[in-house]
Parts: C-alpha cells; structure tokens; sequence
C-alpha cells in the first residue's frame, strides 16, 4: 500500500520518477536524481516508518510524515503548511 | 441568519437575464443583489428592475481578485443599513459575479470572514452555461470550467437558441461536475425553486443529493478535474478525518478545488458531521441535528485537478489503518 501511495503521490504532485517495492518490504523511490527508501521501523523505535533520503536516515511518525519528507527532499517550492484542522466539540 | 446564493457563470451566460427573472418571483422577494461587473462602468444594475422590496448594489473591478477588501466591505455596508432601517429588511443576497470571476475566493470569503460569521451564510454557488457558446467556452476559458466544476446548481441557458441539440455540452457538463443537479432555463426562467434553498436544511438536501447510489461518481472526469466520491461503511474517528483533511490541503490544496462530505464519526453516531472546503480553506465542521436519511454511510466528494482518485483513496486508508493502530496499541498498553 506504501508503495501505491507513494507512486500516486508523485502524479499529485507532478512529478516524474519510478517506485519500486524490493522484496525486503521497503519501497525504493527515485525522482530528480535523488533516492528514496521507505521501510518500517523496527517495534523498538518511537516511529512507524523510516525515511532514508540519499543515505540519511530519518524516522517518521506516521504516512503522514513520510509524505512530508518526501515531498520536502523532492519539491523545493513545497511549503509544509502545518496545517490543523480542528475538531469541534462532539456534540452529547 | 441571512443565505447567500453566489450566481456564476462565463460573460454571456444568461446572468443577468436569469437574475431579473428570479427578482420577479415571489420566492425572491427581499433579496439584496450585489452585481459585480468586471468592467469600471456598470451597466448590469440597469438592466435589473428593483422593486422597493430589492435592494441593488454594485462593485466593479473582479470580485475574486480584490475580494477581501471589496466585498466584505459591500456586505457589511449593506448588513449595517439593513440594521439602520434604510435600505428593505431584505432576507436574502444574491451575488452575481463578473463573468470572468474565479468562484473559489469568494466562496472561501463568505465561508471564513469572521465579521460575516453568524450573520450570513453560504447557501450555494449557481453556474450559468450558454447552450449555444458554452461547449467553445469551455474548450476556451479555463475560468469558465472552473465555474462549472465548483457549481451546487449549473443552469443550461439559451437552449431555445441551440440550433442542434445540447447532447455534447451536457455530456460535457456531467463529466465536469456530476454532483450538481443540471437545470435547463426556459427563455430565461427556471423554477425558482431551484434556488430557494432552505438555509437550515442546505447540508441534508445535498447530502441526500450525494450518492447514495450515484457510482458514476467514482469515475467522473473531464481533462484534468476530476470528481472522486469515497464512501465509507465503517464509521470514521474524529481523528482520522482531521488528519485527511489535513493532508489534503497540505498537499493538493490549491488543485482541490471543492470538497463536500457528510461523516459518520464514530464518536457521534446520531449526528454526522459535515464537511466543506474550497482549495486551501475549510468551512468550520457543522454537526448535522440527524441522519437526513436511512444511508449512515460516510460521503466525501473530492472536485479535484490532477488529483489520482487513488491517490485520495489510499491517503484514508493509510490513516484509517495507522489510526486504528495506535487505538489498539493504547488499549493493550493500558490493559
């Protein structure tokens, strides 16, 4: 599902470039010139994901997150908004 | 709280004709009308006969582009003078926008302007097509798609002129926007029951009006915009819906260009909550008082350029799934 979301992703945001899911479970982006690997956190970690953007490696908190740092090292006219979107009351 | 319709529509759709028609009606009695010409002299306010229950005014310049200022200023003036007793206890305004205006920052302003808040509401965006021009319109004015893509109500004119059938423009029409139910004006004149929509029970009419069994919907497109509708079974958490919306407007907020959703939320069962947005900016998340129907499903509808519905599929699904996660790591975390 990772690697769907990230080749989906790369049309939303306009950009050329290949995913591929090796058979150690992580996924392998290539855009731009620049390599991307995204594969789970080890159980030990405070991270869900791990993110390593032309060997430097990142933790993640969620897709979210992923998405964020891949769109950073890919998009230099990306902005992280930051935005929150929040909740009202549930009403009783 | 006083409803807002926004009458859109390309130069020469039949505006201004719709809108006199409409100020004829009993329905419309009482209504404010803000026309907006594009040009520095007005000639629309004349061509608007303005009984004493009407009150007209009038901006030049393109509304979408000096928004902030010019509208919220036309507004309050008229809001303040309602109040001051000089100008008819009107119950309704009507803004009808340039013909090359971009809808979306006038809906966004009327949806966020805190001094507009709690006094008017948004009731609908009205989009006008010219049967006869507007199949070349669309083909060449990029403004005129988006008028139609972000329509609640599209208005086929000028069909007594179309000397060969409007087939293709409807078609086109529907792959535009297949959320909006399509009208066709007679000479000028549509029921103007159309437009009397009820303040209080907008957001249940077009809920009823999404789905719920519309899967055409999943595939509609037309070039670049493209309409998705998710819909969920399975109730969604408070959560889950916030960081989607999030993500969305993070990431698409500028090619998003409507959103409309009605939510069951898992912590509120009885009362789904519905969602709006317009590029970047989100409507504050209103509590439906009840199901409008028997359907309790989630219904999200994505009016989007260049945004995969796959993409937006898998963006819910990825978060539903990391939510439930963390829910369920909680739970044996505390147990």
């Amino acid at each position: 599902m990772l690697g769907e979301l990230l080749a989906q992703s790369l049309i939303a945001w306009r950009l050329d470039g290949t995913v591929r899911n090796p058979s150690d479970g992580s996924v392998l982006l290539a855009c731009k010139g620049i390599d991307i690997r995204v594969q789970a956190a080890a159980p030990d970690l405070p991270f869900r994901w791990m993110v390593t953007i032309n060997d430097r490696t990142r933790g993640a908190i969620s897709l979210i997150a992923v998405l964020r740092a891949v769109r950073s090292a890919l998009d230099p006219n990306y902005a992280a908004s930051r935005l929150r979107i929040a909740f009202p009351r549930v009403p009783s | 709280m006083i409803g807002v319709l926004v009458l859109s529509g390309f130069l020469g759709s039949g505006k201004t004709t719709l809108l006199r028609r409409l100020l004829a009606a009993p329905q419309f009695s009482r209504t404010a009308v803000i026309i907006n010409e594009f040009g520095e002299i007005g000639l629309d306010h004349e061509l608007v006969e303005a009984s004493t229950d009407h009150f007209i005014a009038l901006t030049t310049g393109c509304l979408c582009c000096k928004l902030r200022s010019d509208l919220v200023e036309t507004l309050e003036d008229m809001l303040r003078r309602r109040e001051e007793g000089t100008v008819p206890p009107f119950t309704r305004v009507v803004i009808e926008t340039s013909g090359l205006a971009d809808p979306a920052p006038i809906l966004q302003t009327l949806m966020i302007d805190a001094n507009l808040a709690g006094r008017l509401e948004l009731n609908g965006l009205i989009t006008t097509v010219d049967a006869l021009n507007g199949a070349d319109t669309l083909e060449r004015e990029a403004i005129s798609v988006k008028q139609v893509a972000l329509a609640d109500r599209l208005i086929l004119t000028k069909s007594d002129l179309a000397e060969s059938g409007s087939a293709p423009l409807r078609a086109r029409l529907l792959g535009l926007n297949r959320v909006a139910p399509l009208h066709t004006a007679d000479h000028g004149c549509v029921d103007p029951g159309v437009f009397a929509i009820d303040s209080s029970n907008t957001n249940a009419k077009w809920a009823r009006e999404l789905l719920p069994d519309r899967s055409d919907l999943h595939h509609g497109h037309d070039c670049e915009i493209q309409t998705c509708a998710i819909v969920r079974d399975q109730p969604i958490h408070a959560v889950t819906l916030s960081l989607f919306l999030e993500a969305l407007a993070e990431h698409c907020g500028a090619d998003m260009l409507r959103l409309k959703g009605i939510v069951h939320i898992a912590e509120s069962p009885g009362r789904p909550a519905v969602i709006h947005g317009v590029q970047h900016v989100f409507h504050p998340l209103e509590w439906l008082p009840r199901w409008p129907s028997e359907d309790r499903r989630s219904r999200i509808v994505v009016i989007g350029r260049h945004i995969p519905r796959r993409w937006i599929e898998l963006l819910l699904t990825g978060i539903e799934a990391e939510v439930q996660e963390a829910g369920r790591m909680k739970m044996s975390a505390n147990a």
